[in-house]
């Protein structure tokens, strides 16, 4: 595999370029010879072994540096095996029920571990291990999340620029922002007040780069801006600008944002000053982060740092999202088939099904080459160890990349249809006067929309690969985004035309 | 594991002066799927822990057990969020904190928690200056650590004194020269250049605009392909309204390879300094830069520009085929008839 040109180096050597240039020479050590097929075969049970051993047996004390993030733990697993079409015996499922439910706050929300604070993450984790192992009534956990508090802890942490603090005394970053909007969506908790502010937040995250940062400082002074009317006493002002983002553009945080300003579209103002981000330059940035044929079409997650295998999740699973709000789109591009030496990705025709706006055939590669470590469970890179963590965003990512899921607005007519009005949590008025109704419609169905677009899946390495769809904003299976949608919005979703490869 | 005690390890369960706590067991009947083998200490250290916050007690001792589990668990928010409200309520010596905060630092660098327990303090202290100092010598050991860098910028805008902000181009040109690849190093020029106000020697803008494009076309002469100074060549020229266009000559200069009989320059141009004679060309980012300069053009700029961006999807950037692709076709579409 010589024959793969290197990063250019320009005889200009810093640590940077001699860390990119090793890990290259590794990253080559792993890809195979053309007449070995087993090398792109997807490990399942080895992983599935990996996963149950983490279940059962549990993990071994150098994980107590993620004492406080146990139910990170259990998401990535319970989540890892419905990617893997592994459903849980009802016993185990009592179990997780069972050991989520005592990371509850009394004061609402769930924190790391039983006694620990209530935090952001760690709720999201909750919540989503939930969606995949709970049910209503007594002790199937749905019913016994105490959503009142819930957002009573949500508006606790409200900072006046529309961000959020993760947990008490703690940092505001987008990471927290992504969590709670999810959360707010699952469980029916998304009001205006709620998310006030909150898009404007997000777009001053996005960096010149293209991509978004962790956070941005706020200026509550009005001093700078006459023209800005005065504060009422309660409400402090804040400035649009000067905003800056904390922090260099990043995959994690650009998935965060995107993901909850796509989540925040109902409730972003149509009226002046509307928070607006750069579409064309966060595209860019994205499509940047993949790296070369070299590093076999991994993703990066900054630029000038190394490919690694948790941001197939957090950048490849942006371009969908990017693509939901109308950046991306079809077609054949003219002319561009006729010239120029064919490259190995031009071998299967791969390109006649594939409108994405990265490789999606090298993304594959990576995650099937680089990522699976041989004895079960996926790793960031060669030569380092699995863990739970990049297990779940490797197979996350190779989901994403096999399957297409867009929003369907086929599918969101039918949703908007079949809605019944409810009430939701926070109304006294008749159903037909409830303001948030046509919100709460709007959300379901724009969340449930999301369908894999027919006939565009893709399994490199064939279809024994082939895993479950994932759904690109809350990273759960379709089945288990309605079943949790369908009770707390308590709507009955309509059946889904069963796609051929029995997507669940 | 890092060691806690240079003795044997005493568990609070056999210490005297915890005897007035009742240790409080992390799960009750409960039997948790995918738990985590902890370490006696550590299992020790934190069933005290759960008791203390029970009960609300806020002492000296506190300081001690949260400091014995963040020391085997930097991530463990709950002891952190608990350690802040006691310094506070007994009104401990911060400046003793912030000096244990150096050495946990250090030693934590990728923790959130380490990073936000000092800017506590420090919005507490308000002493920024020193902990310039600190960062820096923080940065040597993680020279893109996200949260070190988010930590200086946070310090410069929160405290945005001169004082703070005298040295700050100077230390970030220093960050370059050592790595002209760090991109959290070219971030922070953005930042402390165009996004936390005007600074002192600053005023005019345009100057401004005229350095940064001179330091950056220098940055990319000595090393073409590197993605951090395309990217803040753009930021710039983004921020400041500049046409694409005025770069096209020193742009041009890196969209083709290198010529047989090239030699060394006899006359440098200073506003379009050459790629160095080690570079690898034709770069991607320059034909990039100047397909978009033929973009903005519109009308006979279209086909140039597609033919640039054609040879960036077949031959130069291969990887980004598709994303090449649908340049063409929004091209082609925006000016369709």
């Amino acid at each position: 595999m010589s024959h793969l040109s290197r990063s250019p180096t320009d005889g200009y050597p810093t640590e940077t370029s001699n860390l990119q240039a090793a890990t290259e020479s590794t990253l080559i050590d792993h890809i195979p010879d053309t007449d070995d097929t087993s090398a792109a075969t997807l490990q399942k049970n080895a992983h599935i072994q990996f996963l149950i051993r983490n279940l059962v047996q549990g993990f071994p004390s150098k994980y107590t540096s993620q004492d406080a993030s146990q139910p990170w733990l259990m998401f990535w697993t319970v989540q890892g095996f419905s990617v893997l079409g592994v459903a849980l015996d009802p016993t185990n499922k009592q179990k997780i029920i069972d050991t989520v439910m005592a990371w509850q706050h009394p004061d609402g929300g769930f924190g790391g571990g039983p006694g620990q604070a209530a935090h952001l993450l760690p709720t999201y984790a909750s919540v989503c291990t939930l969606a995949i192992v709970g049910r209503p009534g007594p002790g199937g956990g749905w019913d016994q999340i105490n959503r009142e508090k819930m957002y009573k802890y949500f508006m606790s942490l409200k900072q006046p620029d529309g961000s959020f603090l993760v947990t008490h005394h703690a940092e505001v970053d987008v990471r927290g922002i992504y969590c709670l909007i999810a959360v707010a969506y699952l469980l029916d908790l998304l009001t205006p007040e709620l998310v006030e502010g909150t898009p404007s937040f997000i777009a001053s995250c996005q960096t010149y780069e293209g991509g978004f940062s962790s956070a941005s400082q706020p200026y509550y002074s009005l001093s700078l801006n006459p023209t800005t009317p005065a504060p009422t006493p309660t409400q402090p002002s804040v400035l649009d600008s000067p905003r800056p983002p904390l922090g260099e553009a990043h995959g994690g945080y650009t998935f965060c944002s995107l993901a909850s300003w796509v989540m925040l579209q109902p409730l972003t103002p149509s009226s002046e000053p509307k928070p607006e981000i750069n579409y064309k330059r966060l595209l860019r940035w994205l499509s940047n982060m993949q790296g070369s044929e070299v590093e076999i079409g991994g993703f990066k997650g900054r630029t000038n740092k190394l490919v690694d295998g948790c941001y197939s999740w957090w950048v490849g699973g942006s371009f969908g999202l990017l693509e939901a709000v109308g950046v991306g789109g079809h077609g054949d591009p003219q002319g561009l088939h006729d010239d120029g030496p064919a490259s190995a990705q031009d071998t299967e025709n791969w390109d006649d099904v594939d409108d994405s706006l990265f490789n999606r055939k090298a993304l594959q590669e990576y995650i099937l080459y680089a990522g699976q470590h041989p004895a079960g469970g996926l790793r960031d890179k060669p030569p380092k160890t699995p863990d739970a963590y990049h297990t779940l965003y490797c197979l996350a990512g190779l989901s994403s990349a096999q399957h297409r899921v867009l929003p369907s607005p086929t599918r969101r007519n039918v949703l908007l249809d079949a809605w019944e009005s409810t009430r939701g949590m926070f109304v006294t008025l008749p159903r037909s006067r409830d303001p948030l109704d046509s919100l709460r419609k709007s959300v379901f169905a724009d969340a449930l929309s999301w369908s894999e677009e027919e006939g565009t899946s893709k399994f490199v390495g064939g279809n024994g690969n082939r895993l479950n769809g994932t759904h690109p904003l809350f990273n759960l299976t379709m089945t288990h985004t309605e079943a949790i949608m369908g009770h707390f919005y308590k709507q009955k979703v309509p059946t889904r035309k069963k796609a051929k490869a029995g997507s669940t | 594991m890092p060691t806690i005690h240079t003795d044997p390890p005493t568990l609070y369960a056999e210490r005297s002066d915890w005897a007035d706590v009742t240790p409080q067991a992390q799960y009750e009947n409960v039997n948790p799927l995918a738990p985590i083998f902890y370490t006696e200490e550590y299992k020790d250290a934190t069933d005290y822990f759960r008791a203390i916050v029970k009960s609300g007690e806020m002492s000296e001792r506190v300081l001690e057990l949260t400091e014995n589990i963040i020391r085997q668990n930097p991530a463990h928010y709950t002891a952190w969020q608990y350690r802040y409200k006691t310094l506070l309520t007994i009104k401990a010596p911060l400046d003793v904190e912030l000096r244990l905060m150096d050495e946990l630092a250090v030693k934590h660098l990728k923790t959130y928690q380490v990073w936000h327990h000092r800017r506590l303090l420090l919005t507490e202290t308000r002493k920024p200056v020193p902990e310039l100092a600190f960062i820096a010598r923080s940065l040597k050991a993680d020279e893109k650590n996200y949260h070190t860098w988010s930590y200086r910028q946070w310090l410069l805008a929160y405290f945005n004194d001169d004082e703070l902000w005298d040295g700050e181009l100077e230390f970030v040109e220093r960050m370059l020269k050592g790595d002209i690849r760090n991109n959290s190093a070219w971030h922070h020029r953005f930042f402390i250049v165009f996004q936390s106000g005007t600074r002192k020697g600053d005023e005019d803008r345009d100057e401004v605009v005229r350095r940064e494009l001179a330091y950056v076309k220098q940055s990319i002469s000595q090393a073409p392909n590197n993605a951090s100074a395309w990217n803040y060549l753009r930021g710039v020229l983004d921020h400041s309204h500049t046409p694409y266009s005025t770069l096209q000559l020193f742009v041009q200069l890196y969209t083709v390879p290198h010529s047989p009989g090239e030699t060394a320059v006899e006359v440098i141009d200073l506003e379009n300094p050459p790629p160095s004679k080690d570079s690898q060309l034709p770069c991607p980012a320059a034909i990039e830069f100047l397909a978009d300069i033929y973009e903005l053009e519109g009308g006979n700029g279209i086909p140039k520009a597609t033919e640039l961006w054609k040879s960036l999807a077949n031959e130069h950037d291969t990887i980004r085929k598709k994303y090449w692709e649908y340049r063409i076709r929004e091209a082609l579409q925006s000016t369709g008839p």
